[in-house]
């Protein structure tokens, strides 16, 4: 180790490193975040298969006999999280044109949007009837929803960076990645929700 | 001292650790006090602290050395620090001890961390083999056995193969494609120190009451669901370490695809870079499931959900499902980045352009697709459906050609080239020639009948081995001799360098080798005890398994007194074309003083007039990299 820090140190250090060629249009926060999610939609595919295997491969009337699922309230918590998508939208167009109340204002319904989404998510829970250690429907069940109420709970981490930062005057039309990184990110909770929601509840 | 104890490093990782483990005992108390749940009795549990302890404490660990520090400075609000490179790059021994940004001190953090995984790995089955020299029991009780070839494969699978690939990849990728750094330094840092924190709860699963994990590094449910506590240590260590793998593949990718340096097209990459691509498509992809299947053992066991569980609707073959549509193409993990390597040695080593260029891509890629269809060939014997054997034994014998169309490239290279036969080459030629053994043991398993008569038996050990061993390892000897002089710019002792290789390939073959006898005789793997009528064959395997063991000590002392005090190298011993050979060795701490130019394709050996990378002349170049990265005259 010695021997590969004595050249470290050579007459390199007083400057920073050559700017790299940029050898892509797409920006690398942008990729990188594309990558991430790419690799979040196989861990949701991981659960679907064993929801598929629990579901169809068992073949047992879902939902169990005796259990019934909120369809109705769910779809209203589908329509309030993707409404916050819009939302969400707007505050990213907001800071393209240079509009900072509609950055705040559509950050911040967004962030509020998505905790009721999670509140009455939780509530849910608390008043469904059945537990994850009854049987495999429940554990699918409480799985998937709560796999995905995970992700809208680092989705609302990330956007309440993302509100704090706006409320302080970061971001300008030039310099918003903060805000489109994040937002794609929410974007796809959203997408998911949409699917989790047609397989678990409504088919 | 209380500076100390504020500032990234091993003092505030060592409180906040305490800081775990205090959590882990309030929350399960307050849990187990507030839910009365009838299955709590008591609201204090050893196991639960335990479970909860091995997330919290290796995240408070990461928190402590600073891993996240950067963002959670972001997270706040504060304004965006400029980059001040106060983290990049190694001045002395201590900076290899902490978060450190620069991918070339990352590249060795890696590979040595994993060599050290490597060499624990090497002594549990060299303990295994003691054990198995006679029939009857020696050393270990069974349960001990278990857990010793449990934790010997998932330590050389997952800290080892997987990772130190990562790591040489680490040193010379944005190298190789004139990038000054990786896309994301501090996410490479981040995914370094989640490795020692998964080696250091796999380990620690022998101090488990109950004893290591002791199912295999498959752990199919409902064993490892049912299991004692060390199976959480498995859970929990596999999450760390694919967390690192997918940080790493992903930062591989912005790199490749955001970094080249101008007139570097993908098919003027080099072929190391094409497998990285590769490899990291099949991570990304493919460990989410690994990650979601120990979520449900997880759940299962921490929280009595039903996933495993038949009486409650569970769906135990499931598990094996979701497992192995990760591990089949893991297997591809732990072999495209060695390909990647054996197209580097070869061809420079044969002086000749390497055969085939598009063909070695396209045939990567081929392989990242299909390693996706065949997941279920190591399920022939489990019960399920019996059609799906057929299109899965398809798919494998198929997956077979482009790995084929890469043998046959090689070989085509090597012919009528200007072979030197130094320690990197040979390891690419023995690479060659055990890899193709175990690849054809691997096309034989593919057939379901023969499969069905040799499972669980030792022909499976041998193939295992003989993919890994002789096609990965190799693959990472070699490696690690060709990047030697780049990484450390010192030169090894080439005779002991030959030495290693001699005795490796030798008694590889004479450890491996009979295994496929054994197993074809039928003596199942996994097992402490054998029928006395293998005794012979098992006192041969484990007499050279223990010189193959010593063999590995002639690679440590050469590599270390090499690093120590070995004669200084020149920036490019091999006459490389590729651009990491055309930097110092080892490099500057930036990489390059200017970004270089790509004209031409790596591997043009032997053509007149071939250029890689043109080098702008800069006043600052100290003697290094100007001028042209010509082909050297033959």
């Amino acid at each position: 180790m010695e021997a590969a820090s004595v050249a470290h140190a050579a007459e390199h250090e007083h400057h920073g490193p050559p700017p790299a060629n940029v050898s892509s249009r797409v920006e690398p926060q942008l990729l990188g975040m594309l990558l991430f999610i790419i690799s979040e939609v196989m861990v949701f595919g991981a659960f679907f298969t064993a929801y598929f295997f629990i579901r169809v491969g068992q073949g047992d009337p879902w939902p169990a006999p005796g259990t019934e699922l909120p369809v109705a309230v769910a779809g209203v918590n589908t329509a309030i999280l993707v409404s916050s998508s819009l939302t969400m939208h707007w505050a990213q167009t907001s800071i393209k044109n240079g509009n900072r109340f509609g950055l705040k204002a559509g950050i911040l319904t967004t962030f509020l949007l998505g905790a009721t989404f999670l509140f009455v998510q939780i509530n849910e829970y608390a008043n469904i009837g059945f537990a994850p250690q009854n049987h495999a429907q429940q554990t699918i069940f409480y799985s998937l929803t709560g796999l995905h109420g995970a992700h809208v709970f680092i989705g609302l981490m990330l956007l309440l960076f993302v509100t704090i930062r706006s409320f302080r005057g970061h971001y300008t039309p030039q310099e918003h990645r903060g805000v489109e990184v994040p937002g794609i990110y929410w974007h796809f909770v959203d997408v998911m929700w949409i699917i989790v929601y047609s397989t678990v509840y409504v088919l | 001292m209380a500076a100390k104890l504020r500032a990234p490093g091993f003092y505030r990782a060592g409180w906040m650790m305490a800081l775990g483990v205090a959590f882990a005992f309030f929350l399960t108390w307050v849990i187990r006090a507030s839910t009365g749940h009838s299955t709590f009795r008591h609201y204090i549990s050893g196991e639960a602290i335990t479970t909860v302890s091995i997330l919290a404490v290796p995240l408070l660990f990461l928190v402590g050395i600073g891993g996240f520090d950067y963002w959670f400075y972001w997270a706040m609000g504060r304004p965006t620090r400029p980059e001040d490179h106060s983290g990049h790059g190694a001045r002395t021994w201590k900076d290899y001890f902490r978060i450190n940004t620069d991918h070339k001190v990352i590249g060795i953090q890696y590979t040595v961390t994993s060599f050290f995984f490597l060499l624990v790995g090497g002594l549990i089955a060299m303990l295994m083999r003691a054990e198995l020299a006679q029939p009857g029991a020696q050393f270990v009780d069974a349960n001990t056995f278990n857990g010793l070839f449990s934790v010997h494969a998932s330590l050389l699978i997952f800290l080892f193969v997987i990772p130190v690939f990562a790591g040489l990849a680490n040193f010379v990728l944005p190298l190789m494609i004139g990038a000054p750094d990786m896309a994301f330094p501090r996410l490479n840092a981040l995914s370094y120190w989640l490795l020692p924190v998964a080696g250091a709860l796999m380990l620690g699963s022998f101090f488990a009451p109950g004893g290591a994990f002791a199912d295999g590094w498959t752990a199919y449910a409902p064993l490892s669901t049912n299991a004692p506590i060390g199976q959480d240590f498995f859970s929990v260590g596999v999450q760390f370490a694919g967390a690192s793998s997918i940080m790493t593949a992903l930062n591989f990718l912005v790199t490749i695809i955001t970094m080249r340096a101008p007139g570097m097209s993908f098919f003027r990459m080099p072929l190391l870079v094409w497998a990285n691509f590769a490899t990291s498509l099949l991570v990304v992809i493919a460990t989410p499931f690994i990650a979601a299947s120990q979520f449900f053992v997880l759940l299962d066991r921490g929280l009595g959900f039903n996933f495993f569980k038949a009486g409650n609707g569970g769906d135990v073959l499931m598990y094996q499902h979701v497992f192995w549509f990760y591990s089949h193409p893991a297997v591809y993990i732990m072999m495209l980045p060695g390909f990647g390597i054996i197209s580097e040695i070869i061809a420079v080593k044969s002086r000749k352009p390497i055969f085939g260029y598009r063909m070695m891509a396209f045939s990567l890629l081929a392989i990242v697709v299909l390693g996706f269809t065949v997941w279920a060939h190591h399920m022939f014997t489990s019960g399920m459906a019996a059609w799906i054997r057929i299109p899965m034994a398809i798919t494998t014998a198929i997956i077979a050609v482009p790995t084929g169309i890469k043998v046959f490239s090689w070989l085509a290279t090597l012919w009528r080239g200007v072979l030197r036969l130094d320690t990197p080459m040979l390891f690419a030629l023995g690479f060659l020639t055990t890899f193709t053994l175990g690849g054809i043991s691997g096309v034989m398993l593919a057939m379901v009948p023969f499969d069905i008569h040799v499972s669980s038996s030792y022909f499976i050990v041998a193939h295992i081995h003989y993919v890994l061993f002789g096609g990965s390892l190799m693959t990472i000897f070699g490696g690690v001799y060709y990047w030697f002089p780049k990484m450390t710019g010192r030169m090894f002792d080439e005779r002991l360098g030959k030495m290693h290789f001699w005795s490796t390939f030798v008694l590889f073959n004479l450890t491996f080798g009979p295994m496929h006898i054994l197993g074809l005789q039928g003596m199942p793997r996994r097992v402490a005890d054998y029928a006395s009528r293998f005794a012979d064959m098992n006192l041969f395997i484990s007499i050279a398994s223990f010189g193959l063991g010593l063999s590995t000590l002639i690679f440590l002392y050469n590599i270390v007194t090499s690093w120590r005090g070995g004669p200084v190298s020149v920036a490019n011993p091999w006459r490389g074309m590729t651009l990491e050979w055309q930097v110092s060795s080892p490099p500057p701490i930036f990489n390059f003083d200017r970004v270089p130019t790509v004209v031409g394709g790596p591997y043009e050996y032997g053509v007149p007039g071939a250029v890689h990378g043109i080098f702008a002349p800069t006043p600052a170049a100290a003697g290094v990299g100007s001028g042209l990265a010509r082909a050297p005259s033959e």
